[in-house]
């Protein structure tokens, strides 16, 4: 008696659930797929279909499988990213790179509205991006085989000696200004005399970006030894520890932080100097292409430079952000 | 011969050019195996007492023996406890017990570093919590870990300052307990100097009170603790000889800040 009526109940409330599910997984489908980002992907697409008013190619198809690639990609991520907030930046950083690749085409291949010697079709940059893979490979390579000479060394002489200085109460307030001072100096005016100095133009950038790194992480370093919690050395103190330990077990990870700070501004700084030197007397790099095509007036392989400058910088950062967050994982 | 003997105490300092006496002539000994908690108000010298004995600080006149040596700094033979930042933060609960252990014992291999640091863990009851940083930790696991790292150390001498003094009323009771079974059950039992401006924890705790005066600091008095141990806190607060020991405490204790702010008419 009691489970024939209670079972159509149950049955409704089972079904009403299913129902609910349902619909829920049915507006979850729709939030990750059904997005502007797709309309901007298809008017790229016809907007390929107007008549071309440059007179020389435009490379259409390459804007098309870049774009392709790049929507096989946003639903790959849309499948499998977990949270709202991240997907949505993720697409709307795409809808960003859409809407200007629309702007582009139509003001350059299709309505001709730019001066078309100072603004090629992306097209024709996608080409001669892959065109020109081999030099730019090359090019990435001598740059940042520059930069991470210079900044390795930098930081493996830096942190230990602003370790050794900060911890030191004599020597580190004397070395505070002296660091301060040095540290004014922009590293670009040594250019000059290192190229004196030096005899290639490499150990000459390698010797400018040292130097553009090595202050502020010498600063950062003495600065953050400097303010290390009197509380934290007491209660390493107690612990009966050797010097070594104190210094590098102890004083070392707290004040990480602002050591990592100088390591963020070196970076900056060293990029400056590096694409700048590279404009002024080299034979190679990234700055070298830049210059070297805009000399010839070349704006595509420039504008192909300007991007590859961009995205090598952002991939960097992005490294360093990653090992940053993981060394300072204890941090809140 | 007694395990601490603080002899004629003085502590000075000078700040904004202006010599300050946070400690005068102060002297007591402390046996070993003794659980001995200084009490006293905020200003009585009790942390930098205490601080001289752990080896941060140094005195002005007087001494401090362990063993008949006298102190000249921190030292192998004593864990400290603090009331705040007694942990790296940049360590997991599991690393900093067995930094604490590495810096006494260099024979041992990293494995067996851990292996005892994880014993140490499972005793304050945070097994689960070792691969936690202490910023993912309350503030009574973080006491809990330091703690750990002093038992783990295995010095002949713990020293406490005010090790739950930040810590709400109902953990503090589970850590007094926690910490009051620990040393009861362990042979021999350690020398245990406890800072604290707590009566009840300072009773159901220790063998002896020190009590602390300001101004400058010096001992008021010396009392020994009555109860029997093992000691219960719940069996122990019901009877009449608690009650009793413990106003008689009080009424010491107010005494003196009685005169000290001089006057009868103070009520308190």
């Amino acid at each position: 008696m009691n489970t024939q009526a209670k079972s159509p109940v149950s049955a409704a409330i089972a079904f009403d659930k299913k129902e609910k599910e349902n619909s829920r997984l049915k507006s979850e489908f729709f939030r990750r797929y059904f997005r502007v980002v797709h309309i901007l992907f298809a008017v790229l697409l016809l907007i390929q279909l107007l008549p071309d008013q440059l007179a020389a190619e435009t490379y259409a198809s390459y804007v098309i499988w870049f774009a392709v690639g790049v929507e096989v990609l946003t639903l790959v991520v849309s499948a499998f990213i977990k949270k709202p907030a991240s997907l949505n930046l993720f697409v709307d950083i795409v809808a960003f790179i859409y809407g200007l690749l629309i702007a582009w085409v139509l003001a350059t291949a299709k309505f001709n509205v730019l001066k078309a010697a100072l603004f090629p079709p992306p097209g024709k940059v996608f080409w001669q991006f892959i065109g020109d893979y081999d030099k730019i490979l090359t090019n990435i390579q001598s740059s940042v085989g520059i930069i991470l000479q210079g900044y390795l060394l930098a930081i493996a002489v830096a942190i230990p000696l602003g370790l050794f200085l900060g911890w030191s109460a004599r020597l580190g307030s004397a070395a505070t200004y002296i660091s301060k001072f040095l540290g004014a100096i922009p590293p670009i005016v040594y250019i000059p005399y290192g190229i004196a100095l030096l005899p290639t133009f490499r150990s000459v950038s390698v010797f400018v970006i040292f130097l553009a790194t090595f202050w502020p992480v010498l600063g950062g370093t003495m600065s953050g030894v400097m303010n290390v919690d009197k509380k934290t050395i007491d209660s390493a103190k107690v612990l009966n520890v050797g010097k070594f330990t104190m210094l590098f077990s102890v004083i070392l990870p707290a004040s990480l932080q602002q050591i990592f700070i100088g390591c963020n501004q070196g970076l900056t700084v060293s990029f400056v100097l590096l694409t700048s030197a590279e404009m002024i007397g080299a034979q190679s790099g990234l700055g070298y292409y830049i210059k070297n095509y805009s000399d010839f007036g070349d704006y595509t392989r420039t504008i192909v430079g300007l991007i590859v400058v961009g995205i090598v910088i952002v991939f960097i950062s992005f490294i360093f952000n990653r090992i940053q967050k993981f060394l300072l994982r204890w941090k809140q | 011969m007694s395990k601490i003997e603080i002899n004629n105490l003085t502590v000075d300092y000078i700040e904004k050019k202006k010599s300050f006496t946070a400690l005068k002539n102060v002297s007591f000994s402390i046996e070993e195996g003794e659980f001995v908690s200084i009490i006293g108000s905020s200003g009585c010298g009790k942390s930098t007492l205490l601080s001289i004995l752990e080896g941060i600080n140094t005195a002005t006149e007087g001494e401090i023996l362990i063993n008949g040596e006298p102190i000249t700094g921190t030292g192998p033979d004593r864990g400290v406890v603090f009331q705040h930042y007694s942990l790296f933060p940049w360590m997991t609960a599991r690393k900093n017990v067995a930094f604490g252990i590495k810096q006494v014992n260099k024979t041992a291999t990293r494995a067996e570093r851990y292996q005892l640091a994880d014993g140490f863990l499972q005793k304050v009851g945070l097994e689960q919590f070792k691969n936690k940083y202490p910023s993912q930790l309350s503030g009574g696991m973080q006491q809990r870990v330091a703690i750990a790292r002093a038992l783990a150390m295995d010095t002949d001498i713990l020293l406490m300052d005010e090790p739950f003094g930040a810590i709400d009323a109902k953990n503090r009771t589970i850590l007094q307990e926690l910490l009051l079974e620990l040393w009861e059950n362990a042979t021999p039992r350690k020398t245990v100097v406890f800072v604290t401006h707590d009566i009840d924890e300072a009773i159901l705790l220790s063998d002896k009170i020190v009590m602390m005066t300001a101004n400058p600091g010096r001992v008021y008095r010396e009392i020994r603790v009555p109860f029997d141990r093992p000691r219960n806190r719940a069996e122990l607060v019901q009877t009449k000889e608690y009650t009793k020991f413990r106003n008689e405490l009080l009424a010491m204790f107010y005494s003196d800040i009685v005169s000290k702010i001089g006057g009868e008419e103070v009520v308190l």
